[in-house]
């Protein structure tokens, strides 16, 4: 297990163009990053192809990483889902139907959330998260691990797109209330 | 469309994921210039970064490493002798406006920039150059492209930023029916886009690659909208 300031060092050495530490950075966090993704785009063959271009920009930007503001996991696994996210956006390569075993997120279960976000920050979000309506907490736990876009949350609630645009708006805007109260 | 102060709304939602392709370019390209949004969208990564750890990891095939490994070695040797190459180029832009030369001596020179790079590892396989311009005096945009690896990169020379316009890059060969896109390309800085697996090495190699003026994130349709204002065709770079 690497550390949040072992990571760092090796993403400040990464910037410095150190393969060796790109190896090492890669080994600690691409299981993460490729469950990430592929929750995301469902297929593994445009997951891998999706982690391999994560991992040069993570390459390209190591630069731009700043421990202050992000820490390290955070920091790629954001790219790692915007790039997803982006991808599945274009097009989504495969029916939600396709895969229903992979769509298991505990999102019906606040207890499980608890258990499964780590740290201080993820106990907070796991507490704020356990005050928003089941199915609120359900869409935006979807929206987040699982990249369901409003249009297809809206075929999945059976409710039009703008009204879960302003579930979405107000759920957020509850969390945020939440976490920094 | 998003009331202009539901700044944070957006942000929010652009972190979750929920906003469509149009939007979600909007966005990115938007908290480029808005410092306030940014940050929006930096606090947001942070509130719910937590939930990642919902998601249970998985390990990537084996074989991925040595396959970024070989991306990364393209790239880098390709292109640190082409950023070289453009930044010589593109202090005799003005010299050559002046110039009336030819799109062939415009190439042909740009093999001489980066022939100059010897120092640069000889990157594996063979490498295409195209030099999209709207005439002779104005190249815009140099692609160049490995073909082994599918890797193209495309370095902006002279190209003007439009307000709330994106430049998009489309392959056209007549075997692909309607131009397909290569992505929205940066006006000032690299862009290096894997995005041409799809394509195979004798269609790269002849077809015409154009660039058209969309609207901010890029075609909303998938088709070009915008009048194509530069385009080129690839040469072989042997050179370098």
């Amino acid at each position: 297990m690497t550390t949040v300031g072992e990571l760092s060092n090796l993403l400040l050495r990464v910037a410095e163009r150190d393969a060796a530490a790109f190896k090492v950075v890669y080994g600690a966090t691409s299981s993460k990053l490729y469950g990430i993704i592929l929750r995301i785009l469902r297929r593994r063959d445009v997951a891998d192809e999706v982690l391999q271009e994560v991992y040069v920009k993570i390459w390209d930007r190591a630069s731009d990483f700043n421990p202050a503001i992000a820490s390290p996991i955070t920091w790629m696994a954001t790219i790692a889902r915007n790039r997803a996210i982006d991808e599945v956006r274009r097009k989504r390569p495969e029916s939600f139907e396709d895969h229903p075993e992979i769509v298991d997120v505990p999102a019906d279960d606040p207890s499980a959330l608890s258990i499964l976000m780590r740290g201080e920050d993820g106990r907070r979000l796991a507490d704020c998260l356990s005050r928003l309506d089941d199915g609120k907490r359900q869409m935006v736990v979807l929206a987040y691990c699982d990249g369901l876009s409003r249009d297809e949350l809206a075929a999945q609630y059976g409710q039009p797109v703008n009204t879960i645009k302003t579930w979405l708006r107000r759920s957020l805007a509850q969390l945020k209330g939440c976490l920094s109260s | 469309m998003t009331e202009p102060d539901d700044i944070d709304g957006l942000a929010a939602e652009y972190v979750l994921g929920t906003l469509d392709a149009g939007e979600r370019a909007a966005v990115a390209a938007r908290r480029q210039r808005e410092v306030a949004l940014d940050a929006a969208i930096v606090s947001w990564e942070s509130r719910l970064a937590a939930l990642s750890d919902v998601v249970p990891p998985i390990a990537p095939p084996s074989g991925l490493f040595s396959k970024i490994e070989a991306r990364l070695h393209a790239v880098s040797s390709v292109g640190i002798s082409h950023a070289a190459a453009v930044v010589a180029l593109t202090r005799r832009l003005n010299s050559w406006r002046v110039a009336a030369i030819t799109a062939s001596s415009i190439a042909a020179a740009l093999l001489v920039a980066f022939g100059a790079t010897q120092f640069a590892p000889k990157p594996k396989g063979k490498n295409l150059v195209a030099v999209l311009q709207k005439d002779a005096q104005s190249p815009a945009f140099l692609v160049s492209v490995n073909v082994d690896d599918r890797v193209m990169t495309v370095r902006p020379v002279s190209a003007k930023h439009e307000a709330g316009k994106s430049y998009e890059l489309w392959i056209i060969h007549e075997s692909l029916g309607k131009p397909k896109s290569l992505g929205v390309v940066d006006d000032a800085a690299p862009t290096r886009a894997p995005t041409l697996a799809a394509y195979k090495p004798d269609v790269l190699e002849a077809s015409t690659y154009a660039v058209t003026l969309e609207p901010e994130g890029g075609s909303p349709s998938g088709d070009p909208t915008g009048p194509i204002v530069f385009s080129g065709k690839m040469i072989e770079a042997t050179g370098y």
